[in-house]
């Protein structure tokens, strides 16, 4: 085995709580009605397609991209359609949503593989693979749900050298990577097989945590059975944010991002496992990104009662907490995603997207938030921030409302991570501070762009 | 909170030496340093300032047990009273209490006793302790008496015996191994990084080395100068002070160089037999410019 390697700045090692990895993904059931959402993706969202009294199949398209950044959205169940109307999300605001009635008898669309046979011969027309990607909606299952074909399409002048496969999984609790990687292994393997060839025959590096030996090990023999050229599986150290973009790519190629650059920039394109399972779906069986699998988690639910479920998208969180077993009497606080950078579910009734990766209960030991005091100048925020940021300076900034000193001092580049705030003595907001200073910060940095492509617009009309 | 703690445990070696060798009256200061700090933050938060009480966090024990280890061990109970006013009164909560003090709140308290009451804080003769010790109680300390007679006037002291176990000075500087224990517990524990230290050791070694193999007559070594008077309690509790010292590696690196320049320079050419806490002070000036010119490194913005 290849020796473990981890990013160069920051980071910190909060307590893994895989606690549901023994559980083997199980298939969610339907409920009658669902609802698909139509910004369940990076981008702009869907223009439905489809109108109340319509019946649709499973993976029928119901919705077309709205815009170069968006992505086709299709029926995850078959049925009628009841209604194209506002619904809350999870944080509370309204999107459109397309209601669908289930009926009984499934019934797929038209062109779509169903069988369960592994194809590893791989198409050699780059251009139909791409559409196909397209075509079924495929897009980022590691939290971002920017499109896929759009990520893989990185124009001509760019030099892919290396795909890099996040199978890092470094938030607690989650286990749904985990469980696709020793479950699935191989169809993980043909669609970054499948990557591979549209970014050009780059090499693949498939990047896993430490404390997942089993995938390790499960990934490891697909690679060596299916026998692709370049591909290899690459031990990581255990470090929260390792599968943070810039950081991984740091990890495997010790190459930097540039601020406010893409990764392609240093010849990196990362794609997450989930991903990788759906490309594989989408190009060798013509599946529609229609289901995603999702773990039922948290400190205060015994091990019997966590779960991984394969679920379908538009089915309401409020089902599949009631399906598995209700919200235990411990928690304080619902999240969907991982503790350290999930979103609070401020609406239980919300519904699956393709990015969902979890419902996780947190006691009020693990979310409660402890009295601020004064900050000490310990620098532990410093130490932790994987951007080489100094949160303590950002905080202080922020609360003088100096826009342009933290511009200067790169509040922009804030992933978001909430290291500063897990390392924080003093119990400092940190990050709740640091996000709302990059927000007002990107604003003033788009605002002068924008001013900046009318002038040189004016002037060539001249 | 746990961080403070960890620094009263990493004091405890130091602490539990001077009690051994300096007795009752350096009980007694330590007794009444800790408590007026204590006391003096609590009175201010509650009548003053009319906000939560913060003695809950330790800093001010933290206060209170470095500025008994700063003062020598026959200092008198209200010097030492007048000692914590100045520390917390002043210098810590007249500048809006826990991380918001330019100047260390136990130095400035020392230098400000030193120059109010010099004869009592150079009063260096050594009370009777629970460990006996005879030979020890001599007064004048090894950096005293360098000043006074010259370097060769302690060319022939054991400097393994200093290392050990140094009587006289102040009651922090009986062992240089008791302190060095106690920084290295801060390392374990990472409640500090070694940058400043290291480079304050660096500095004076350096330039106590040249000094000394240009003129060895006149100027004592590297050996010595590092194990006498308060390098080393200096370099360890106080420079490493959150609060008064720089935020980055490199920031820390240049700040424990100006602290041995400046200390080397008062012991060489200065008034004063002994020069760290003027040291630390004057480089606490400094501090928030490092802060503007040292960063950490930013990912890729190198």
């Amino acid at each position: 085995m290849a020796s473990k390697i981890t990013f160069s700045i920051g980071g910190v090692h909060p307590a893994d709580n895989k606690i549901a990895r023994g559980r083997a993904i199980e298939v969610l059931p339907l409920p009658k009605t669902v609802y698909v959402s139509m910004a369940q993706h990076l981008g702009a969202p869907a223009k439905p397609l489809v109108a109340a009294g319509d019946s649709v199949r499973t993976g029928q398209v119901i919705a077309e991209p709205g815009g170069f950044i968006s992505a086709f959205v299709h029926s995850p169940v078959t049925g009628t359609v009841k209604s194209i109307a506002p619904r809350k999300d999870l944080a509370g605001n309204l999107v459109t949503h397309i209601e669908i009635a289930v009926a009984d008898e499934e019934v797929w669309a038209e062109g779509i593989d169903l069988t369960p046979g592994l194809v590893t011969e791989l198409p050699s027309d780059v251009p139909a693979m791409l559409e196909r990607i397209k075509a079924n909606g495929v897009v980022g299952l590691g939290g971002a749900t920017f499109p896929t074909h759009v990520k893989l399409n990185p124009g001509p002048n760019a030099h892919p050298e290396c795909l890099i496969l996040n199978g890092a999984e470094c938030e607690p609790f989650l286990t749904s990577d985990f469980r696709i990687m020793v479950e699935r292994p191989k169809e993980i393997v043909v669609g970054a097989a499948i990557m591979q060839k549209i970014l050009g025959g780059c090499k693949c590096v498939i990047g896993i945590e430490e404390n997942k030996p089993e995938a390790i090990e499960a990934m490891g023999k697909a690679v060596a059975e299916l026998g692709y050229q370049g591909i290899s599986v690459q031990p990581l150290k255990k470090r929260y944010p390792q599968g943070g973009e810039k950081q991984l790519i740091d990890a495997v190629m010790h190459r930097q991002v540039k601020s406010g650059a893409l990764p392609i920039s240093v010849g990196a394109v990362v794609q997450n496992v989930a991903t990788s399972l759906a490309v594989y779906e989408a190009v060798q069986k013509n599946r529609p990104l229609i289901t995603n699998t999702l773990t039922v988690t948290g400190d205060c639910l015994p091990v019997e009662k966590q779960h991984n479920y394969l679920f379908r998208i538009g089915v309401p969180l409020s089902f599949i907490a009631e399906y598995a077993g209700g919200i235990p009497e411990g928690a304080a606080k619902l999240v969907s995603g991982g503790p350290m950078m999930g979103r609070a579910i401020a609406n239980i009734d919300a519904c699956t997207v393709k990015g969902s990766s979890s419902i996780l209960y947190l006691s009020e030991a693990l979310t409660k938030r402890k009295p601020e005091s004064n900050c000490i100048r310990c620098g532990k925020c410093a130490d932790a921030c994987p951007m080489g940021l100094e949160p303590f300076l950002l905080n202080r900034l922020y609360k003088a409302g100096d826009l342009g000193q933290l511009e200067d001092n790169a509040a922009q580049d804030c992933i978001e991570c909430g290291c500063c705030l897990y390392s924080c003595p003093a119990n400092i907001p940190l990050l709740d501070n640091i996000r709302q200073a990059k927000g007002q910060v990107m604003g003033v940095i788009r605002a002068r762009a924008a001013a900046a492509k009318a002038a040189a617009e004016a002037a060539k009309n001249q | 909170m746990s961080l403070m703690r960890d620094v009263v445990i990493a004091l405890m070696p130091a602490v539990i030496v001077s009690v051994l060798f300096y007795g009752w009256s350096e009980l007694l200061i330590l007794a009444v340093s800790v408590a007026s700090c204590v006391l003096l933050e609590w009175a201010i938060t509650k009548w003053l300032l009319k906000k939560p009480c913060t003695v809950g966090d330790l800093s001010a024990v933290v206060t209170g047990l470095l500025l008994a280890m700063n003062l020598p061990s026959t200092t008198p109970w209200w010097v030492v009273v007048i000692g914590a006013v100045m520390a917390i009164g002043v210098a810590k909560m007249t500048f809006g209490g826990l991380g918001q003090n330019i100047f260390n709140p136990a130095i400035t308290a020392r230098v400000f006793l030193l120059i109010s009451f010099p004869a009592i804080m150079t009063d260096w003769t050594v009370p009777q302790g629970f460990i006996q010790n005879v030979d020890a109680v001599s007064g004048a300390t090894l950096l005293g008496i360098a000043g006074e007679k010259g370097a060769l006037a302690v060319a022939d002291v054991d400097m393994l015996n200093t290392f050990l176990l140094n009587i006289g000075g102040s009651a922090g500087e009986i062992s240089a191994l008791a302190l060095l224990a106690g920084w290295v517990y801060l390392l374990v524990r990472k409640v500090i990084k070694p940058w400043i230290t290291l480079s304050i050791f660096g500095t004076v070694a350096v330039i106590a080395a040249i000094f000394h193999l240009c003129n060895p007559e006149m100027f004592t070594g590297p050996v010595f100068n590092l194990l006498t008077g308060g390098i080393i309690l200096g370099a360890c509790f106080m420079a490493t002070d959150y609060v008064t010292s720089p935020m980055s590696n490199w920031g820390g690196v240049v700040y424990g160089v100006g602290i041995g320049i400046v200390v080397m320079m008062i012991r060489y050419f200065g008034s004063y037999p002994e020069g760290m806490s003027f040291a630390i002070l004057i480089m606490n000036c400094v501090v928030p410019l490092l802060n503007r010119w040292f960063h950490q490194r930013k990912y890729g913005r190198a």
